[in-house]
């Protein structure tokens, strides 16, 4: 039974015997602990996605609340509230500085295409009669003044900021009624997230995705990523319709829907729970099979590379 | 009372009551003799045989893991109310499958870490088996007497992706549900069979009465790996009666096997390998997040997201179907679906000439011998360039599998990326077979003569601005380039020696370089003797 | 076969007869001794401090991370451990022919075919009775096996819940008068009573009624610009949720293919082969949009029609 005496060679190498008080201690430890472990709290992950939730949410209405007290420090109490209505569910209309000022945004940066009366050209549609909701979406999200009219306009930092747009939206509304106003977004915070993922999965997630990551459409059009978009604008764009979206009307879905989506957007998708580490890009299966691919079985093969001959 | 026993026996060392042990099974078993024979088997040594070993060792994780889940999830398509401790899910309808799943992901300890390692594996495991395979095609380690192996291997991939299919569907999540019903689209296109197929996988039109997800089940925990633990143990038993193949080299022959012997050597750095492995997938278990449901929601099958891709093994099936074109057959009443193409026969074609592929490449090659030498890729430029050929087809068709994401990250219009993929995946795949081919041929002219160089020629510019070439002068074991014979080399005198480092200022070596000129004939390169 | 110990003492002293198959790939084996004790004790600590964190509660990635780390020692331990301080080799085995002589083969043959003859050839009848038995149980076996797997497709496949007079109504079951949707709206919808049917779901789609081309005998079908197609494609099966409301067509979002919502959704690229079925249309009375009647083509995917 010569070949026995292999079974030996783990306890002849010095060091490692010597190995074998930690091990037991280390397993006295263990064996310690998880007694005592009935005692100890558990955190689970639900209680820090809460936090994060309550987080996010008072962000949102920080946001929301700030949009409207721009707008009311706009309303200088010299000017004549006579401009037209901008919000939903709010009696105040646009002053006429507000509209004046507009007009000078508009002439600077607007009405090179879209005409001195904001009545369209060949290079653009006619403006009037669209109504402050799609005004403010394409000027806030930086996709109007437009460089190149040939592809689809991208998100950029806006020229103008919220106050300054609102005055741009003041006058061309000035110009012609009707359209849809912007939407109140302050119901959002009592709004209902599940019912929120319910209904992106029904009427967003078939261009958006499931993540809001955005992807490619047929004919040169795409779907924008939702990472970035306020209450806001997630609400102006379901409403109005943009581009190639389809629009919403309050027939098929009610405002509460509305905030539903709003809130799930800005918390949900944009703060998404990645309890499982990166998140990839939020792609799917294609990146992940590059990471198993490339990292998983690349990295095993350099350990094979070390283990075996190279010759 | 012990103490009293101990009394009467002598004390034992720790070797001492190994080899009683040892004894004791020994008697009964028998198990010496074959034992000996087992640990001293002997392994090669060359990395490119540790890649199996990737997927066996994923293939035990996946076993483990899997047994994990296997406790929590519950497979039923039943709906109910979660109350789990996923916020933005409470309180909606989901089904138990898919509840289940976000338990294990967020209220189970570990679970997740589990899931996700489980889920890890699954890709690691048929990717090893890919590379795996690449190696043994490449080398012809297939050939005679290993065809059987060969094709208990190719049994093992089609398993593996069947069974990767079914375990990503089961939790019922948005996009897992969209493939189901790509499946079941698919099995409905085989002629003749496929409506009544489908019917009778679903339990009816889908969505079918909510048996899939309990057949699936049974099918992912139970049968099919059953037969893949089965065909494993066959493949390794088949490997050990067989022995190893090798590499030629020194010492290396048809009748041998060199190497490392079971034990204690390779042993030791199998079981080191299996540590790695483990730590690899936990490591992206923990990292890297995989198929967050989550983020997906519950399946209905009138909801949908886009963007929706299977895992990466059946992407170039995914692939296929979108680079079809959209013809379908109408015969007597009867109708060949677009999807029977690209979905059933191209894997049907694709598999039947993986599993054949040893006998026609014998028939063709007329080669019945039996091979236990490997061949390296350049010896056999035909083989190679077939076979990466496939490789870039099928690479092709798992990139088409993401048509819409490339045209979104490059920016281009999905058309243009479609009719693109249209056309290059068959046209590509000959393009790298011709240079494949065209690279063994060069390597072949390198190494069939151990590995030495050809004869540089340099380039020179003479006062006049005019240019020509010049042969360096012969150095020792250099080739002719157009000849490829070996060309007598010059005595190294003074004047030669000279001329080299004449041209070889004008193509600017360093003097470092020089340094390393061959010596004098005499002591020449010794070369690499070769059975 | 030569222990550790010898190999580890015979490297010091130059001894002509000692095989240098035996010798350790390690220079200095002490070193790397510790080294592989390190890598142990990482482990140790790695796999200690996972306990530490599961009564503490922990996230994936610190489980994830120790697990790595913990394995990760132990493993490049194992392999160091396998490789530098185990005889270097290489060792060679020899190998036998795999088949069996011509002799083991003769007398298996013989054992089989001679032995048999005289027990199962002699009494081939026999045989064949109990094959036709076993035929006979297999194929009666498979009629109850498959029955119970599902119902046969009959015409399940060519019919929808959509009937006459059907009721277009929300996923929440809300039925949808005229003005509801805007021109460039479009949302699913299912007929009245099976709200959340996989064949029921249908695109509601308003579209400019000057657009719209219309097909000969589908003049009534889209009634003030209203056009409503099956929402599953008829490629692969999947819903179809992508409108594009500026160049008015509907993509797939698992295959990419396009139709034209205008052209009675006519498939203009990709690989779905068939238009969708479209359902004709009508506003009752009271201003309720409903169906004039179900589709007139089994909606999805190709099949082979019993």
């Amino acid at each position: 039974m010569d070949w026995l005496i292999f079974l030996s060679i783990p306890f002849k190498l010095k060091y490692l015997r010597k190995l074998l008080p930690f091990v037991v201690i280390a397993t006295v430890i263990m064996i310690a602990m998880t007694t005592f472990r009935s005692g100890a709290q558990i955190s689970k992950s639900g209680t820090s996605m809460e936090n994060l939730v309550s987080v996010s949410s008072t962000t949102s209405s920080t946001s929301s609340t700030t949009t409207s007290s721009t707008s009311t420090t706009e309303a200088k109490p010299t000017s004549v509230n006579t401009g037209p209505l901008l919000y939903e569910d709010s009696g105040t209309p646009a002053t006429n500085s507000q509209v004046e000022q507009g007009k000078i945004y508009f002439d600077q940066s607007c009405s090179s295409c879209h005409g001195i009366g904001a009545e369209g050209s060949s290079r653009a549609p006619n403006l009037v009669g669209l109504g402050p909701a799609t005004i403010d979406f394409w000027v806030t999200t930086g996709r109007m003044p437009l460089a190149n009219t040939i592809v689809q306009p991208e998100r950029k930092p806006p020229r103008y900021d919220p106050s300054q747009s609102l005055d741009i939206v003041a006058y061309v509304t000035s110009l012609g009624p009707g359209g849809p106003l912007i939407p109140n977004v302050s119901g959002v915070s009592n709004a209902s997230i599940a019912e929120g993922a319910s209904l992106f999965a029904l009427n967003c997630a078939g261009c958006h995705t499931i993540t809001g990551a955005g992807d490619e459409l047929a004919s040169g059009a795409y779907a924008p990523s939702l990472h970035q978009a306020t209450p806001t604008q997630v609400a102006e764009a379901i409403r109005t319709g943009p581009a190639n979206m389809p629009r919403f009307s309050p027939g098929i879905m009610t405002n509460a829907q509305v905030n539903d989506i709003v809130k799930y957007v800005t918390q949900s998708i944009q703060h998404p729970d990645n309890a499982g580490g990166f998140g990839l890009g939020g792609v799917g299966p294609v990146a992940e099979g590059f990471v198993g691919l490339l990292i998983g079985v690349g990295i095993l093969m350099l350990f094979a590379l070390w283990i075996g001959d190279r010759s | 009372m012990p103490s009293l026993l101990k009394k009467d026996k002598p004390k034992q060392t720790g070797a001492e009551k190994a080899t009683a042990g040892a004894k004791w099974l020994d008697d009964r078993l028998g198990l010496a003799k074959g034992g000996r024979v087992f640990f001293n088997k002997i392994f090669p040594d060359h990395w490119s045989f540790m890649l199996g070993e990737i997927a066996l060792y994923s293939f035990v994780v996946l076993l483990v893991t899997g047994v994990f889940l296997t406790l929590y999830y519950v497979p039923s398509a039943d709906m109910l109310t979660y109350h789990g401790s996923y916020a933005p899910l409470k309180g909606t309808q989901v089904s138990a499958a898919y509840n289940s799943t976000l338990a294990i992901s967020f209220d189970v300890r570990f679970g997740l870490l589990v899931r996700q390692m489980h889920h890890w594996a699954a890709d690691i495991f048929l990717g090893a088996i890919a590379v795996h395979m690449c190696r043994v095609f490449f080398t012809g380690a297939f050939r005679r007497p290993r065809e059987l192996n060969w094709i208990v291997g190719v049994t093992l991939l089609i398993l593996g992706i069947s069974n990767g299919f079914l375990g990503y569907s089961l939790p019922d999540d948005l996009i897992s549900g969209t493939g189901l019903r790509i499946m079941f689209s698919v099995v409905e296109s085989i002629p003749v069979v496929g409506t009544h197929l489908a019917f009778w996988l679903f339990g009816g039109n889908y969505p079918g009465n909510g048996v899939i997800i309990p057949r699936m089940f049974m099918l992912h925990v139970l049968l099919v790996p059953a037969i893949m633990v089965a065909l494993v143990g066959a493949h390794l038993a088949l490997l050990v009666k067989q022995k190893h193949t090798q590499f030629s080299g020194p010492g290396k022959t048809e009748k041998n096997v060199v190497g490392t012997p079971m034990w204690p050597g390779f042993m030791f750095k199998t079981q080191g390998y299996f540590f790695l492995v483990v730590a690899v997938l936990a490591g992206l278990g923990g990292w890297a997040q995989i198929n967050p449901i989550w983020q997906y929601g519950q399946y209905f099958p009138y909801k949908v997201s886009y963007a929706v891709q299977p895992d990466w093994y059946m992407g170039w099936l995914d692939g296929a179907l979108r680079i079809m074109p959209s013809w379908e057959f109408q015969n007597f009443g009867y109708m060949i679906p677009n999807m029977f193409f690209p979905a059933v026969l191209l894997p049907g074609i694709a598999f039947n000439i993986f599993i054949v592929w040893p006998f026609i490449e014998a028939k063709v090659r007329k080669d019945y011998k039996e091979h236990h030498l490997l061949e390296r890729p350049r010896d056999n430029p035909w083989r190679t360039s077939i076979g990466a050929g496939a490789l870039a087809f099928f690479f092709m068709l798992f990139a088409a599998s993401s048509t819409d994401v490339l045209a979104n990250y490059f920016n281009i219009s999905l058309n243009l990326v479609l009719w693109f993929f249209r056309f290059a995946t068959y046209i590509i795949p000959f393009f790298v077979a011709g240079i494949t081919y065209k690279i063994c041929l060069e390597l072949q002219a390198l190494g069939r003569y151990g590995g030495r160089r050809k004869r540089f020629n340099v380039v020179l510019r003479t006062a006049e601005g005019e240019y020509f070439s010049e042969k360096t002068p012969a150095r020792p074991g250099d080739l002719d380039v157009l000849s490829g014979e070996e060309e007598e080399p010059l005595e190294l005198t003074e004047e030669v020696s000279e001329k080299i480092r004449e041209s070889s200022e004008l193509i600017g070596v360093s003097s470092t370089e020089l340094n390393k000129l061959p010596p004098p004939a005499d002591q020449g390169v010794k070369r690499v003797e070769r059975d | 076969m030569t222990s550790t110990e010898q190999v580890q003492t015979s490297e010091a002293a130059i001894d002509p007869t000692r095989d240098p198959r035996l010798d350790l790939l390690a220079k200095k084996p002490d070193q790397m001794e510790k080294l592989i004790a390190l890598c142990f004790i990482v482990g140790i600590a790695c796999f200690v401090a996972m306990m530490v964190f599961y009564v503490r509660g922990s996230s994936t990635q610190v489980e994830g991370a120790l697990m790595a780390a913990g394995f990760g020692g132990l493993g490049v331990g194992m392999v160091a451990w396998g490789k530098y301080l185990m005889p270097k080799g290489p060792f060679e085995e020899e190998r036998h022919q795999i088949g069996s002589t011509e002799e083991d083969r003769k007398a298996f043959a013989d054992a089989f075919i001679g032995r048999g003859t005289i027990a199962v050839k002699r009494r081939s009848f026999l045989g064949k009775l109990l094959g036709l038995a076993t035929a006979i149980f297999g194929i009666f076996s498979l009629g109850p096996l498959l029955d119970s797997l599902g119902p046969n497709p009959g015409n399940a496949l060519d019919s929808t819940a959509w009937k006459k007079g059907s009721k277009v109504v929300t996923e929440h079951g809300r039925a949808i008068k005229v003005d509801d949707l805007e021109v460039g709206g479009f949302m699913t919808v299912f007929p009245e009573g099976n709200v959340g049917s996989y064949d029921g779901q249908t695109l509601l789609i308003r579209a400019g009624t000057s657009d719209i081309v219309t097909m000969p005998g589908r003049e009534s079908w889209g009634p003030q610009g209203y056009l409503a197609y099956s929402k599953v494609c008829t490629h692969a099966g999947c819903p179809i949720s992508l409108y594009q409301q500026e160049t008015e067509q509907l993509l797939c979002p698992c295959h990419q293919s396009l139709f034209n919502v205008l052209q009675a959704a006519e498939p203009v690229f990709g690989p779905a082969p068939r238009p969708l079925p479209q359902l004709p249309l009508a506003i009752d009375k009271n201003g309720y949009i409903i169906a004039q009647a179900g589709y007139n083509e089994p909606i999805g995917p190709g099949y082979w029609n019993f």
